[in-house]
């Protein structure tokens, strides 16, 4: 099957945007009240700094990560 | 790739620490702030106070609302640094759209027969 | 010698090891595919000192790590999904070996071919509704004043509160038109938590998180009808994403 996916991790304008990935693959919505908790299968909770994720996404991602409508 | 330590923190940075507590506290007396005006309404509509509780209740409340403008400013925090996600209770405060808005919902498939994939 | 673990991104169906030979994945490590009937796991060996519960537990907390291996497992999704159908799994799934790995796709197995089924020939959209953030914060003009009685006080919150609501059921009912819209036009549909302003960027309140599986074939279409739908709602930020892996459509509860 010939690929029509959008190419990965090309630039900013081509990323999945890290809050939709960590969506996807942490399996929760990201909770904003001071820290991020994140729950695996098999995982204890563990706590995320939000200063950092804040300080990252807008570093790698910005609004840029999504693309306008064709 | 080191974090500094809380210490670290502390002795550089005193005055976000406090800032990062005062934060806290806020929020805290924010969502029960909240509350208490919730509540006090919910008491209005069932009609059961007299004029003077009413006013009474509202000066409170109107006191309440001032001095928490005031440390909001003292401490630069705006309402939305405030707001705190309560996860299930989150719809005791919020509008009821964020509540809905924050669940994970099912997969709802169109047409639950085509699972054939493509021809 | 480190412990090993194996490290699961992806589930494929009819996927050959040639196929994934020249790829890499965490750590530059080479790509294989641990096979059970059909069924293919997609894996690569990862130190347990980094990947163990021990090691995850430390470095879950390290955004940058976090970040780093999330772009990786993506980029391997991503290459798996244009070689045939494909389950992403979520991040850190990992198993002690391939015995392992077997059983879990034994375990499953009826599970995961339902869902190859259903994203096979499909890809996901992201389409998100946010809405000017005013429609729900209220107006600072009319904060107290030092005049205004208890009573009055009282009053004028009860009239916020109000006009919060009904601000709050026309958005609502916004949200469930253009998700109901979008559903039509895709072959599954769901609802995913609204993000945080303060970690998308995003002015506004997102009223909407959606995540569409479309046919591959029909994508110009249901960007067609996310077009119209920001024509339809110009005062509204309608913001898609795609194609991807079908994420939201295939993540099992492992």
């Amino acid at each position: 099957m010939a690929s029509s996916l959008a190419a990965p991790n090309q630039g900013p304008t081509d990323d999945i945007a890290l809050a939709d990935l960590l969506d996807r693959l942490l399996g929760t919505g990201i909770v904003l009240d001071g820290d991020i908790i994140i729950s695996l299968a098999g995982v204890d909770l563990v706590q995320v700094r939000l200063r950092a994720l804040i300080s990252s996404v807008r570093a790698g991602d910005a609004v840029g990560g999504e693309r306008g409508p064709a | 790739m080191d974090r500094p330590s809380i210490l670290t923190r502390l002795e550089s940075e005193p005055e976000s620490i406090e800032r990062d507590l005062m934060k806290l506290v806020l929020t805290i007396i924010e969502l029960i702030r909240q509350l208490m005006e919730k509540q006090a309404l919910r008491r209005l509509d069932g009609g059961d106070l007299g004029d003077d509780q009413v006013e009474a209740l509202g000066l409170g409340l109107k006191r309440l609302e001032q001095a928490m403008d005031e440390l909001k400013e003292r401490y630069a925090l705006t309402a939305t640094d405030l707001e705190l996600d309560l996860g299930p209770l989150g719809s005791l405060l919020r509008d009821d759209w964020l509540g809905e808005a924050a669940q994970t919902g099912e997969i709802t498939m169109a047409d639950v027969d085509d699972l054939s994939g493509p021809g | 010698m480190a412990d090993l673990g194996r490290y699961l991104y992806a589930i494929s169906r009819g996927l050959a090891e040639s196929q994934v030979a020249s790829m890499t994945g965490l750590r530059d490590a080479p790509l294989e595919v641990v096979r059970h009937r059909e069924l293919g796991a997609v894996v690569s060996n990862v130190e347990l000192t980094e990947f163990g519960e021990e090691g995850l537990r430390r470095n879950l907390e390290d955004l940058r790590w976090l970040e780093e291996v999330a772009r990786k497992h993506d980029d391997v999704v991503h290459a798996v999904a244009a070689l045939g159908p494909t389950a992403p799994l979520r991040l850190a799934t990992i198993c002690t070996d391939d015995d392992a790995v077997r059983r879990r796709l034994d375990e499953s197995y009826a599970a995961l071919v339902s869902v190859l089924d259903r994203v096979e020939g499909r890809l996901e959209w992201s389409v998100k509704l946010i809405v000017p953030a005013t429609v729900r914060a209220s107006s600072p003009a009319q904060s107290s004043d030092s005049t205004e009685s208890g009573a009055a006080y009282l009053m004028r919150k009860k009239r916020e509160d109000h006009e919060r609501a009904s601000r709050s059921a026309h958005v609502a009912a916004l949200a469930g038109s253009v998700h109901g819209q979008l559903s039509e036009a895709s072959v599954a549909s769901r609802r995913l938590p609204a993000q945080d302003a303060r970690l998308t960027g995003f002015e506004g309140d997102m009223v909407l998180n959606g995540a569409y599986l479309v046919e591959a074939d029909d994508a110009t279409q249901f960007e067609a009808r996310v077009s119209a739908l920001q024509s339809e709602h110009p005062d509204c930020q309608v913001s898609v994403s795609g194609p991807w892996p079908p994420y939201s459509f295939a993540m099992l509860e492992q």
